[in-house]
């Protein structure tokens, strides 16, 4: 876990920002292995796994996960934890298919738990929409960034 | 089929997590968080020797039940929260319960509350919108 805790003011200012954005096609290659790594048989028609609204969307407003953890200040085993999701999907996602993708950070808290321990939630929405303008589906990700026992 | 309120979904067993599955996870989610993939790394968290399964793949037992049950194009929505780890090689079951109906523009939708156990506890729960496709 990280020793360098980011301030308060730093993360709370984080709210608003806005990833690049792009463009982003799932391949079917990609979509296969996916399937198989949730032990799912393969899907129907190029319809790609559920699932696949948690890296798609991340990838494809151009950041990352290590980028994600870098702008949370966060480094290490332990350092970050899931908290929730709430994916929406308005229309199929499917294979081949180039969805065009928005998003930024919705809300930064400072927060303890019980124990003392300081954490930062972080959430974050990013959404895919077709080559119409249709909005396809929206992936809201909920992260705890841990920060230790603070002494006081 | 004739879908009701506190119907049960038919669960889902999970045998045994495979930790080589998280490392192609971790690759194709270019996820560079080493709980994933580096058991003896994750001594200080307690768990020498095993991994920690991606939240996604978590939640993917769910859906799989739930298309399983409804069909692969079912879900309209998911709100889950996390509340423990999966580690590699664990035995989970998927279950799910309809706690409402409703018809919304034109698509009969169920509620239901979905949730992911190992030994009678609950690692992820919440709850998923499905398009009763079956019904």
């Amino acid at each position: 876990m990280s020793t360098m805790v980011p301030s308060e003011e730093y993360m709370l200012g984080l709210v608003g920002h806005r990833f690049p954005g792009g463009k982003r096609t799932i391949d079917r290659w990609e979509n296969y292995l996916l399937t198989d790594c949730t032990t799912s048989p393969q899907l129907d028609d190029g319809l790609v796994h559920p699932i696949a609204l948690f890296h798609i969307p991340i990838q494809g407003v151009q950041t990352s996960i290590a980028e994600l953890f870098e702008i949370g200040r966060v480094e290490g085993a332990g350092s970050v934890g899931l908290d929730g999701y709430d994916w929406e999907y308005f229309q199929p996602v499917r294979e081949g298919v180039e969805y065009s993708c928005e998003g930024q950070i919705l809300e930064v808290e400072r927060l303890y738990t019980d124990d003392g321990s300081m954490y930062d939630r972080f959430v974050f929405a990013i959404e895919l929409s077709d080559q119409e303008g249709q909005l396809v589906a929206r992936a809201t990700s909920f992260w705890r960034l841990r920060r230790g026992k603070i002494e006081h | 089929m004739n879908i009701k309120e506190d119907d049960e979904i038919p669960s889902l067993n999970i045998p045994s997590v495979d930790p080589q599955k998280m490392k192609t996870m971790a690759a194709l989610l270019r996820d560079p968080y080493p709980i994933h993939w580096d058991a003896e790394g994750n001594e200080k968290m307690g768990i020498k020797g095993k991994v920690v399964n991606q939240g996604p793949l978590n939640l993917s037992y769910l859906v799989n039940m739930l298309m399983n049950w409804q069909g692969q194009d079912c879900i309209r929505r998911l709100t889950v929260r996390f509340t423990g780890w999966v580690l590699g090689e664990d035995t989970l079951t998927a279950h799910g319960k309809v706690i409402s109906i409703d018809n919304t523009n034109n698509e009969l939708l169920a509620e239901c509350e979905i949730w992911l156990e190992r030994d009678g506890e609950r690692l992820l729960e919440g709850k998923a919108t499905v398009a009763l496709t079956d019904n």
